[in-house]
């Protein structure tokens, strides 16, 4: 991955500054003692009980991996995976498109313009999540709003199913997604100097050629960063497929809640979230892979 | 300006601007339409609304089951603020100010919980407590509110001790001050933006979460999100309409409150 360069150099410095400055072991260890009410009470509730829960896997109803076998095996389960993944694929494109022109918007506009849609932004991604997936089912319902608007206008004749399916499930999560995208870029955009665009046209290139050969690439950290933080959160969301969602558009999270509180079946819903943790820890490790630096990397250099 | 003027065509600003306003709309929409919603007088949430009303509010007010929810929602969110703030707070100092190998390694540890997808956390607490017999008790829903919240109130945290100068601390400790007393006078009220942040997340988080509150809970306990998501899969009545609304309004009114004590520090900065 050619982005992953720049993460490279801090790493590096964090450690040479750790190498200059030798302190004695005591001196080292001082103030480690402060992490330990929250380690323990991490340790206590969340990873023993996050181990116990994998371990279930392998050993529940008789040892073995045999729920893994089910969980791929089962043409149903195996739909719920491909489930899972469509529907992450599908809420990543869409927010990325409606993400972008927001967050250039901020970045183009003048400053107190720019605040306004980003405190939108922030508002509608710290408002209840359920509150708004209320909403959209209300939206979206057959005789709701939209479908009402739709047919005054005559675009159409009857009511357009948009809930219970997989179009409810796309609107309603790429709809909580943007925020996600438009942070992130906007900062990338931020940081991209006016003066190499000025550049491009001076060197003779149409606005748009200077859009998609200059601009877009001088983009990507942000589109690649916003959207792979997308795509994982995506694939671990439950409340939004579960109201917008029907029964023929089940994902994982629904499926492991499925299992445990209407089956009982542990073990399978133990594969079933070791699965979710192996894909989302692998996304997230290119994830951090794109970040230029850890918060607490660079700190010791005092 | 990015694409600046002379760059830019007018065609494709004026595109922009459009498609933004537009988008900008698509994010307001649901937020506005479940406000105007829960004082409309339509009982099949018709819209527009026939007629204006209160009945809602009124039923919302009067139902012991609704209150008792909202009021178990309040009080866990703070009790999980204050967990949250206790917990992260030694954990940033010594995050922040420890030399000991292995500090990034017990960030990762330390976010993880914003990693992980919630449905497991919630599976996985779930099965502890219901061995342990804890669920639907208060101590169930805090404890599971402070694993997720915590990542937010240690980050916040982190971001204002890294930006405050340690020497000045360690002034206060050679002008007689004890280590102690340092910290709580000096350190403190120079980190309180990051602490009351942390503190607001922690809240936000918590009042806000449905899927380990629809875990933790039993008849006799539930949050406000709990009680929405039961009635919400039996018919969507507009009472759940005026309980999204105060979702809302309490989110909203957390975020001005940031927004004032960031103004408020900026001015004093």
């Amino acid at each position: 991955m050619k982005m992953a360069a720049p993460a490279a150099p801090a790493v590096s410095a964090a450690g040479s500054a750790v190498a200059q400055h030798v302190p004695s072991l005591k001196q080292r260890w001082r103030g480690a003692g402060n992490l330990a009410p929250a380690l323990l009470f991490l340790g206590l509730f969340f990873l023993a009980p996050l181990i116990g829960l994998l371990l279930r896997g392998v050993l529940e109803p008789v040892p073995g991996i045999g729920n893994y076998e089910q969980l791929f095996a089962n043409s149903a389960y195996a739909r719920v995976l491909l489930n899972t993944f469509s529907v992450a694929g599908l809420v990543t494109v869409f927010s990325l498109l409606l993400g972008f022109p927001l967050a250039w918007a901020i970045t183009l506009v003048p400053r107190g313009w720019g605040r306004w849609i980003l405190n939108i932004v922030l508002l509608s991604m710290w408002t209840s999540l359920l509150a708004r997936t209320y909403s959209w089912l209300v939206l979206l319902q057959a005789s709701g709003v939209i479908n009402k608007a739709l047919m005054a206008m005559g675009i159409i004749d009857q009511p357009l199913e948009m809930v219970h399916n997989l179009t409810g499930v796309v609107i309603g999560m790429s709809y909580i997604m943007i925020p996600f995208i438009v942070l992130p870029l906007q900062a990338t955009m931020q940081a991209i100097d006016p003066m190499i665009l000025q550049a491009g046209s001076i060197c003779g290139a149409s606005p748009w050629t200077n859009f998609f050969r200059v601009f877009l690439p001088l983009c990507r950290p942000g589109l690649a960063s916003g959207g792979l933080m997308v795509f994982v959160m995506s694939l671990g969301y439950y409340v939004t497929p579960a109201l917008l969602g029907g029964a023929q558009n089940m994902m994982l999270p629904e499926f492991i809640i499925q299992q445990v509180q209407s089956f009982l079946n542990w073990g399978l819903a133990s594969a079933g979230a070791a699965l979710l943790i192996a894909i989302t820890l692998v996304l997230f490790y290119f994830y951090l892979k794109l970040q230029p630096e850890s918060p607490v990397g660079a700190s010791n250099a005092r | 300006m990015l694409l600046t003027p002379n760059a830019m065509s007018r065609r494709m600003r004026f595109g922009l601007y459009a498609t933004t306003g537009l988008i900008g709309l698509f994010l307001l929409l649901p937020i506005v339409f479940i406000v105007l919603l829960s004082f409309g007088s339509s009982q099949w949430l018709v819209f527009p609304p026939p007629g204006w009303t209160l009945k809602w509010y009124g039923q919302f007010f009067s139902n012991p089951e609704w209150m008792s929810a909202a009021a178990a929602s309040l009080k866990v969110a703070v009790l999980t603020t204050i967990c949250a703030v206790a917990l992260g707070l030694p954990t940033a100092f010594a995050l922040v100010r420890g030399r000991f190998p292995g500090r990034e390694m017990l960030y990762g540890l330390f976010t993880l919980p914003m990693i992980v997808p919630l449905v497991i956390i919630a599976v996985a607490v779930y099965a502890l407590f219901l061995k342990l017999g804890y669920t639907g008790t208060m101590f169930a829903f805090v404890v599971s509110h402070v694993i997720v919240a915590l990542p937010f109130t240690i980050i916040s945290i982190i971001n204002s001790l890294k930006l405050f100068d340690q020497s000045i601390e360690d002034a206060a400790v050679i002008c007689g001050a004890s280590r102690l007393q340092a910290v709580f006078k000096v350190t403190f009220p120079a980190i309180r933006p990051g602490m009351v942040a942390g503190a607001l997340f922690a809240f936000l988080v918590s009042w806000d979460e449905v899927v380990l509150s629809v875990m933790m809970a039993s008849p006799t306990l539930q949050t406000l999100p709990v009680k929405m998501w039961t009635t919400l899969r039996q018919d969507l009545t507009p009472v759940i309409a005026v309980a999204s609304t105060l979702l809302i309004g309490l989110s909203v009114l957390v975020m001005v409150i940031a927004a004032a004590v960031r103004r408020r520090n900026e001015i004093s900065a």
